[in-house]
C-alpha cells in the first residue's frame, strides 16, 4: 500500500529584526495548539523549538520487522537506556560519569530503542539534580507528541472541582462546562477513537470508530459490569475514520504503536507537527525556528511587560533575541517552570510571573507500577488471531472515591491494559525450562495473557517542587532543574489498593492471576508531569488565571501542563490541548481589542 | 504523554531483563559474511548446540539453529561496547566445559546427545535462583536465545504464526464492546 505524503509547506524565513504578534516557546501539544489557534485568528506567530526537525517517517519506520533491523531494533553499541535500578540506586544526574557514548531515559529501553535515539534527549547534555526522578524528554519538532502513548481522556468536574468534592487541594478556576466546547473542537480537528460509556467522571468525546476488543477483554468487560466498573476500548488520540488534513492518514490498525516506544509514520496518531504545525504554516502566518533553546523571557524595563525571548542556537551556540507583543510558554511543565525561574530581572527578582512564589511548586503527576497479569485458560492453545492491530488495548476508568469514600486515600486511579497475541510472545521470558515442552508452552500461552496497570492521581502539594540548581548547567551553560519531589502517604495507600483491586477484578472474571505487581515505579515514570505554574483566581496562591495568563504580566501566557491545578488520574494531553485552545482564543480576542 | 500500557510495561521489563543479562551488547550493521566474530569455532559450536536444545525444531517450526541464533549472539558480542558481556560468555562457556568433564568426563561437543542433555539439565536446575557459574550461564544463554529466536523470521512467522504488522483496510479485527 502506498500512502501519499505531503511535504510540509515552506518554512517562513525567520526575521529577528521584526516584532511578531506572538512568540511561542515549544512545539509539542501545547505549543502546536497555540500556533494553530493564533494563526487561524490571523496573528503572526514565531514558534521556537529547542530541538531539530528530523525526517520522522524515516526515523520511525513503523512497519519494519525486527529481523530486518541489524540489531533487532536495539541501540547501536555505546548507547544506553537507563534502567529501573539505575533510577532507584543512584541520584541524578544519572548520566554523570557514564562511559557510554549516549545515555537515554528508560523509554529507550523499550522494544525498538533504535527508533527513538534521535527523539529522546541525551541525558549527558541535559543533566538535572536533586531527588530521584525518571524525567523523559524529547527535543525535536513536536516534542513528546512524536512518541506519546495516545490515550486521550477528558477530565470531569470530579477533577476540576475536586476540592468541593473531597476537601483536598484547590478547585480549578474553570468547570467542565467551560472546557467542554474546546474538548469538542480538539476531537473534531484532530480525531479521536473510542466507545461511548456515558460516565459522569469520564465524559465521552466525539468519537470516531473505536478499537475492537479481544476475547479476553470481552470476558473482563462483562464481569466488570456486574461490579459497577467499566472496561472500554483504549480512547486513542488517533483518527480511525480520517480528518481533513493532508498531512495525516487514517489508522489502518498496523499496531506499530504497541511494538515500539510509540510514533506513527503515517500520522494517524496525533502528533503536533502534522496535526497542528504544518496546517498552521499553510496559513502563511507561522514562522518556525528550530534549534532555538529559550533561556529567558525578556522584560520591558518601563512597562514590566514581556517583550520577547532570548535563546541560544543549539548548533552555533550564539544567543539571539526574538521580539513579540505576546509571549507564550509551552515548553512542557518542567521546562516552562525552568524558563520562568531563569527569567530574573530587577522587576522580577524571583523569576517572571512568580510574585506568588508558586512557580515550580504544586508539582504533581501520576503514580504507576501496581497491577496484575492474568491468564485466560480458555484461550490456552487457541489459534493465533490479530489482536495487536490497534493503538492500545483497554482502559478501566476510575471507580474509587466517586460515590464511596476510601478510608486510606483521597482521589482515584484508572487502569490501562492489554491482552492477546503480540509480535513477541508474552510469557516467553518467564516460562521456565527448555526444550520442546518449553517451546510448546510459550506457543500455547502466547495469546492467553491479559494485564493491567494503574495510573493514580498524585496530590498537588506545595512541598513538591523544582527550583534551579545553583551550580550545575546543561551543555549550553543554562542552569538546570533541581528536583525536590517524592510520593507521599496518599500515593502509597492508593498503590496498595490498585494491586488489590487489580487482583480482585481478574478473580471475579475467572481469570487466573499469575502475578500481582505491588512495586511503585520511580517518580516521573508516567511522563505526566503537571502543575508547576498552576491556574487560580487568587494571585497569592497561583501563577496563572483561568486563561493561563500570568497574574503578574498580562502579555505572558503558559499554556502547557504546568497550568493544571491537580493531576486527576486521566492522561493529560487532550486537556492540555483543549485548555490551550480556549486560552489562545481568548488571547486572540483580547489582542484584537488591544488588551494585552 | 506516556500512557505506558501494561503490555508496554511487560515489554519494557522483558527488555530490561534481556539488557541486564547482556548489557550494552549490539550487532554489526554489515551482513553475516562481513560480521566480526567473537566466539572461537569450538565455542560457536557449543552455543549453537545449546541454543538449539533450548528451542529445538519441532513439528511446527524450526529451532534456534535454523533461526541463526548463535550467529546473532556472536555478532552482538563482537561489537560489544562494554567488556563485561564478553567475559560473562567466555566464563560461562568454560563452566559448561567444566560441568561436562565433571559429569561425562569429556568436552561438551564430544559427548553423546544424552550426556549433553544431562549437562543442560544440571545447568537449568536452579533457574529461579542460579548460584553456580553454569547455572548463571543458563539464564544468560536462555535469555539471549529467547530474544533472538522470537525476533527471527522463523520465530515470528513459522512458530508464532503472528498475524499483525499488516494494513487492515476494512473492519478492524476483534470484537465490538457490547
Amino acid at each position: 500500500m502506498t500512502l501519499i505524503r505531503f511535504k510540509a509547506s515552506q518554512e517562513q524565513d525567520v526575521d529577528l529584526s521584526r516584532t511578531y504578534d506572538a512568540v511561542v516557546v515549544g512545539s509539542g501539544a501545547a505549543g502546536g495548539m497555540a500556533a494553530h489557534v493564533l494563526t487561524a485568528q490571523g496573528m503572526k506567530v514565531l514558534l521556537l523549538e529547542a530541538g531539530k526537525k528530523i525526517p520522522i517517517e524515516q526515523e520511525l519506520r513503523s512497519m519494519e520487522w525486527p529481523y530486518d533491523h541489524p540489531r533487532r531494533g536495539e541501540f547501536p553499541p555505546g548507547d544506553h537506556a537507563l534502567r529501573y535500578n539505575e533510577y532507584t540506586v543512584r541520584q541524578p544526574p544519572y548520566a554523570k560519569g557514564a562511559a557510554f557514548k549516549h545515555v537515554f531515559s528508560y523509554v529507550g529501553g523499550w522494544g525498538g530503542s533504535d527508533y527513538v535515539k534521535n527523539i529522546l534527549v541525551d541525558e549527558k547534555d541535559h543533566p538535572y539534580t536533586g531527588t530521584r526522578y525518571a524525567w523523559v524528554r524529547a527535543r525535536l519538532l513536536g516534542g513528546k507528541t512524536n512518541i506519546w502513548g495516545r490515550l486521550a481522556l477528558r477530565l470531569s468536574d470530579y477533577d476540576f472541582k475536586g476540592k468541593t468534592h473531597d476537601g483536598y487541594g484547590e478547585d480549578w478556576p474553570i468547570s467542565y462546562a467551560d472546557i467542554q466546547p474546546y474538548y469538542d473542537k480538539v476531537d473534531t480537528y484532530l480525531g479521536i477513537s473510542g466507545h461511548n460509556e456515558n460516565l459522569p467522571h469520564l465524559p465521552d468525546s466525539l468519537f470516531q470508530r473505536p478499537n475492537k476488543l479481544t476475547a479476553a477483554e470481552i470476558t473482563l468487560r462483562k464481569s466488570l459490569a456486574t461490579m459497577g466498573r467499566v472496561l472500554t476500548p483504549y480512547r486513542a488520540g488517533v483518527t480511525t475514520d480520517g480528518v481533513k488534513n493532508k498531512y495525516r492518514s487514517k489508522c489502518f490498525g498496523r499496531g506499530a504503536c504497541g511494538r515500539r516506544p510509540g510514533g506513527c509514520d503515517i500520522h494517524a496518531a496525533f502528533d503536533s507537527p502534522t496535526g497542528l504545525i504544518y496546517p498552521a504554516m499553510d496559513t502563511g502566518n507561522l514562522t518556525l525556528r528550530t534549534n532555538s533553546i529559550a533561556h529567558e523571557v525578556l522584560v520591558d524595563q518601563n512597562s514590566g511587560k514581556a517583550r520577547g525571548i532570548s535563546f541560544v542556537d543549539a548548533v552555533n551556540n550564539r544567543t539571539y533575541e526574538a521580539k513579540a507583543r505576546v509571549v507564550i510558554l509551552a515548553a512542557s511543565t518542567l521546562e516552562s517552570a525552568r524558563l520562568l525561574l531563569l527569567s530574573k530581572s530587577r522587576q522580577y527578582p524571583n523569576g517572571i510571573g512568580n510574585s506568588s512564589g508558586h512557580v515550580g511548586h504544586n508539582f504533581c503527576e501520576h503514580v504507576m507500577g501496581p497491577g496484575a497479569t492474568g491468564m485466560v485458560k480458555e484461550l490456552v492453545g487457541a489459534a493465533p488471531t490479530l489482536d495487536d492491530g490497534k493503538p492500545g488495548g483497554f482502559y478501566v476508568p476510575r471507580f474509587r472515591n466517586l460515590q464511596d469514600k476510601q478510608p486510606g486515600f483521597v482521589r482515584g486511579y484508572g487502569f490501562e491494559g492489554g491482552s492477546g497475541f503480540s509480535i513477541f510472545p508474552d510469557g516467553a521470558w518467564d516460562t521456565p525450562g527448555f526444550g520442546g515442552q518449553f517451546k510448546k508452552t510459550v506457543r500455547d500461552h502466547a495469546g492467553a495473557f491479559i494485564s493491567l496497570g494503574g495510573f493514580g492521581e498524585v496530590l498537588a502539594r506545595y512541598e513538591n517542587y523544582v527550583d534551579l540548581d545553583p551550580a550545575v548547567k546543561d551543555r549550553w551553560g543554562i542552569p538546570v532543574l533541581r528536583f525536590n519531589y517524592q510520593f507521599g502517604d496518599n500515593e502509597k495507600k492508593m498503590c496498595e489498593d490498585m494491586a488489590t483491586t487489580a487482583r480482585e477484578m481478574f478473580e471475579q472474571a475467572g481469570i487466573e492471576v499469575i502475578g500481582v505487581d505491588k512495586r511503585i515505579l520511580t517518580e516521573g515514570w508516567s511522563i505526566h508531569e503537571l502543575g508547576t505554574a498552576r491556574m487560580g483566581s487568587d494571585p497569592k496562591t497561583s501563577v496563572l488565571n483561568q486563561f493561563q495568563q500570568s497574574h503578574d504580566v498580562r502579555n505572558l501566557f503558559v499554556v502547557d501542563g504546568s497550568s493544571h491545578v491537580s493531576a486527576s488520574c486521566q492522561n493529560p494531553t487532550w486537556t492540555i490541548m483543549a485548555l490551550a485552545w480556549r486560552s489562545c482564543e481568548h488571547l486572540a480576542d483580547e489582542f484584537k481589542r488591544g488588551n494585552v | 504523554m506516556s500512557e505506558l500500557s501494561r503490555r508496554e510495561m511487560l515489554q519494557a521489563t522483558a527488555a530490561a531483563a534481556a539488557a541486564l543479562s547482556l548489557p550494552g551488547v549490539k550487532v554489526p550493521l554489515a551482513g553475516p559474511q562481513a560480521a566480526k566474530k567473537f566466539f572461537t569455532p569450538a565455542e560457536f559450536a557449543v552455543v549453537d548446540e545449546l541454543s538449539d536444545m533450548i528451542i529445538p525444531t519441532d513439528d511446527k517450526s524450526g529451532g534456534a539453529r535454523a533461526a541463526g541464533v548463535a550467529a546473532y549472539i556472536d555478532a552482538r558480542l563482537a561489537e560489544s561496547f562494554e567488556p563485561e558481556p564478553q567475559v560473562q560468555w567466555r566464563t560461562g562457556l568454560k563452566a559448561v566445559e567444566d560441568l561436562s568433564h565433571e559429569l561425562n568426563g569429556k568436552a561438551f561437543m564430544d559427548s553423546t546427545p544424552e550426556q549433553r542433555l544431562a549437562v543442560l539439565t544440571r545447568m537449568a536446575a536452579a533457574e529461579s535462583d542460579p548460584k553456580t557459574p553454569a547455572e548463571k550461564f543458563f539464564k544468560l544463554i536462555k535469555g539471549e536465545t529467547v530474544h533472538a529466536y522470537y525476533t527471527s523470521k522463523i520465530g515470528i512467522h513459522d512458530d508464532q504464526g503472528y498475524k499483525g504488522n499488516v494494513y487492515q483496510t476494512g473492519e478492524y479485527a476483534g470484537f465490538d464492546p457490547t
